[in-house]
């Protein structure tokens, strides 16, 4: 039952405390995050830039595109006037009417196309096709616009407001002959017009401006609402020559204009790298905490064992303090007499044996004692100890002799009952005679010290709890200096060993100490055969009772 | 020296045999008195010693115990093959009259 010491008992922080598991989760989710964060923000960055360029391309490809169209577009401007040119010679004004024709018209190039020839520094229309010009109700404007391309050596180009709307004027001349074509186009209603959405460009917003600048004023076409121009977010711009100034086309991506994984690799970096981060932090908080609740377990159980032990060592003291308080308090005292004790308590676990010892006077030179051993251990063995101590007691004190007290007391233990029996030496004796009276149930007997050692031979009785016993007594006379040395088994008893080699030791260490105080030749007897005992498990007292003085 | 074992057998006149070996000590007299106790209702039990290598004072009182508790159930019980050290035991505590056929002192 004896429990080994807890070594581990105070090792606890030893390697410090187990870090807070939050705070350790919450330092690896930081971590986490900033990785995550970190890297969707470089792949963004990546694939703005990849946006970019895109949208340049794009742009310059729309520019290309637009600057064919225009050339296009101004084409039959060009060739009227160089039609003309020839036919003016011949003095026909009609070959203009019958080339621009096709050209104008609701749906065609132009609105209206008409032929002019310069007289000094006023312009006379010739032909006119489609349309009324808008410009002609302004004829000062008109005037000037035809004197500055007379000027040009390309054609020029004006966009102009008027009551219906907005236009895009075109003027070309030809200053050898005099000549000059002039012509409208309509710009889209409300400047709006939509890229479709198969075109080549149809991921892409615009806004076109008749010049090189991006005034409001100058917006000629777009396909957003012109209040919101310009355009915002990532913007490309290009200019096209146009007539005498130029078209400048402003783009920006209607949507992503790269590839899919581009778009969204950003967003999975930064949701995957948030995930893993939670799963990383959620993984170190429970390692952690279960590291923390491992070790707070072995604490525990530490602190368990710790209890344990010491309710074990708490009851094993309440039981000894119960069993010495059983034993007589101070060394009896009785003129001619040295009397010396020794009880010593077996170490097995908490349970106490019930070895016990007697002295009593009876009058002032008579007295009585009783060495004895209840078997087996525990606080029933301490019971039964009690008992029989105080009922031979009794007897004793009564004035019975040891047989008798004995005797009756065989009569009043049961083994069955009890689950104990006793074995017991009972003494009386007259310190003036030294002659003592002895009885024994089934207990070793006494040694007599005198000069030599030797067992007083007291035939043996049932012990007590064994069923009803007659005892025979023996009486000797104590010469004085001799020693009568009492003792219970556990002095002399070892397993593997014959119970006589164990009482042979006995009588050996005893006259070796025969010379010395009694007290002294008890705690020697017992240090010594204890000593040597590998599992010291038994009790064990020992009583002795010198005779001094003359006799 | 070593833990107390028991072998049951039938032995002549097919009166059972509890056969102990070991240390008949306070570790095993429990056990010893629950299946000698219930070898009694046989009438008449053998206890063999013969392999019985130490005996302390429970075990004595094991052996005191099972006489008693025979004799109020009206059955015998015999010790067979007493090792010497037990006898010297048996004689030394007056037990030798009770236990075996020797003579009360």
């Amino acid at each position: 039952m004896s429990l080994p010491p807890p070594t581990q008992t105070r090792r606890r922080g030893a390697r410090g405390p187990v870090a807070d598991p939050g705070r350790v989760a919450a330092m690896v989710a930081v971590a986490g995050l900033v990785l995550s964060l970190a890297a969707s923000w470089a792949t963004a960055q990546v694939d703005a830039n990849s946006e970019h360029r895109l949208l340049e391309w794009q742009t310059k490809q729309a520019g290309s595109v637009l600057s064919t169209a225009v050339t296009l577009l101004e084409q039959p401007l060009a060739t009227a006037l160089s039609v003309q040119q020839v036919a003016g010679r011949a003095r026909d004004d009609t070959a203009f009417t019958g080339f621009i024709a096709p050209y104008v018209g609701s749906g065609k190039s132009f609105l209206s196309a008409s032929l002019w020839r310069r007289d000094g520094q006023a312009m006379t229309r010739l032909a006119s096709v489609g349309a009324e010009p808008g410009l002609a109700s302004d004829t000062a404007a008109l005037q000037a616009f035809l004197q500055r391309a007379f000027q040009s050596a390309t054609t020029v180009v004006e966009q102009v407001t008027t009551d219906s709307g907005a236009l895009v004027a075109w003027a070309r001349a030809d200053p050898g002959t005099g000549y000059a074509v002039y012509a409208e186009r309509a710009a889209p209603a409300g400047r709006r017009a939509a890229v479709a959405s198969d075109s080549a460009y149809g991921s892409l917003h615009y806004a076109m401006y008749i010049g090189r600048q991006t005034a409001p004023d100058a917006l000629f076409a777009t396909d957003v609402d012109p209040a919101t121009l310009p355009l915002d977010g990532d913007t490309s711009r290009v200019t096209i020559p146009f007539g005498d100034t130029g078209i400048t086309l402003v783009t920006s991506p209607q949507h992503h204009l790269g590839s899919d994984l581009s778009r969204w690799l950003p967003l999975a970096l930064l949701l995957g790298g948030v995930l893993l981060t939670a799963l990383a932090a959620w993984t170190t908080r429970r390692l952690l905490q279960g590291r923390r609740e491992a070790e707070q377990d072995a604490a525990t159980i530490t602190t368990l064992y710790e209890q344990v032990e010491e309710l074990y060592g708490q009851q094993r003291e309440l039981f000894v303090r119960l069993q010495r308080a059983l034993l007589p308090q101070a060394t009896p005292q009785m003129a001619g007499l040295e009397i010396a004790s020794e009880y010593v308590a077996g170490a097995f676990g908490i349970d106490i044996g019930g070895d016990w010892y007697s002295f009593v006077a009876l009058d002032d030179h008579r007295f009585a004692f009783v060495v004895g051993d209840v078997s087996g251990r525990g606080v029933d063995a301490v019971a039964v100890m009690a008992q029989a101590r105080f009922t031979l007691r009794a007897y004793l004190l009564e004035g019975q002799g040891p047989a008798t007290a004995l005797e009756r007391c065989s009569h009043q233990f049961d083994i069955v009952a009890d689950g104990h029996m006793s074995t017991v030496v009972a003494g009386v004796g007259d310190a003036r005679t030294g002659e003592v009276t002895l009885a024994n149930a089934g207990h070793p007997v006494p040694l007599l010290l005198d000069g030599g050692v030797r067992p007083v031979h007291v035939p043996p009785g049932r012990p007590l709890g064994a069923g009803p016993s007659r005892y025979e007594e023996t009486t000797l006379r104590m010469p004085p200096g001799s020693t009568l040395f009492c003792f219970t088994d556990g002095l002399v008893e070892r397993r593997g060993e014959d119970i006589d080699t164990g009482l042979g030791r006995l009588a050996e260490t005893l006259l070796r100490s025969a010379d010395r105080p009694v007290a002294d030749l008890v705690a020697d007897a017992v240090a010594q055969l204890r000593g040597d005992a590998a599992d010291a498990a038994d009790d064990v007292v020992a009583l002795a009772i010198r005779r001094v003085g003359a006799g | 020296m070593g833990m107390a074992e028991f072998v049951t057998a039938a032995g002549p006149p097919a009166a059972p045999v509890l056969a102990v070996s070991g240390d008949l000590d306070i570790a095993a007299v429990d056990d010893f008195l629950h299946r000698a106790g219930a070898l009694l209702g046989a009438g008449v039990l053998e206890v063999d010693l013969g392999a019985v290598t130490f005996i302390d004072s429970t075990g004595l009182g094991a052996l005191v115990q099972l006489r008693r508790q025979a004799d109020a159930a009206g059955a015998q019980v015999r010790l067979t093959n007493v090792p010497a050290r037990v006898g010297r035991l048996l004689e030394l505590t007056g037990l030798t009259g009770l236990l075996t056929d020797g003579p009360e002192p």
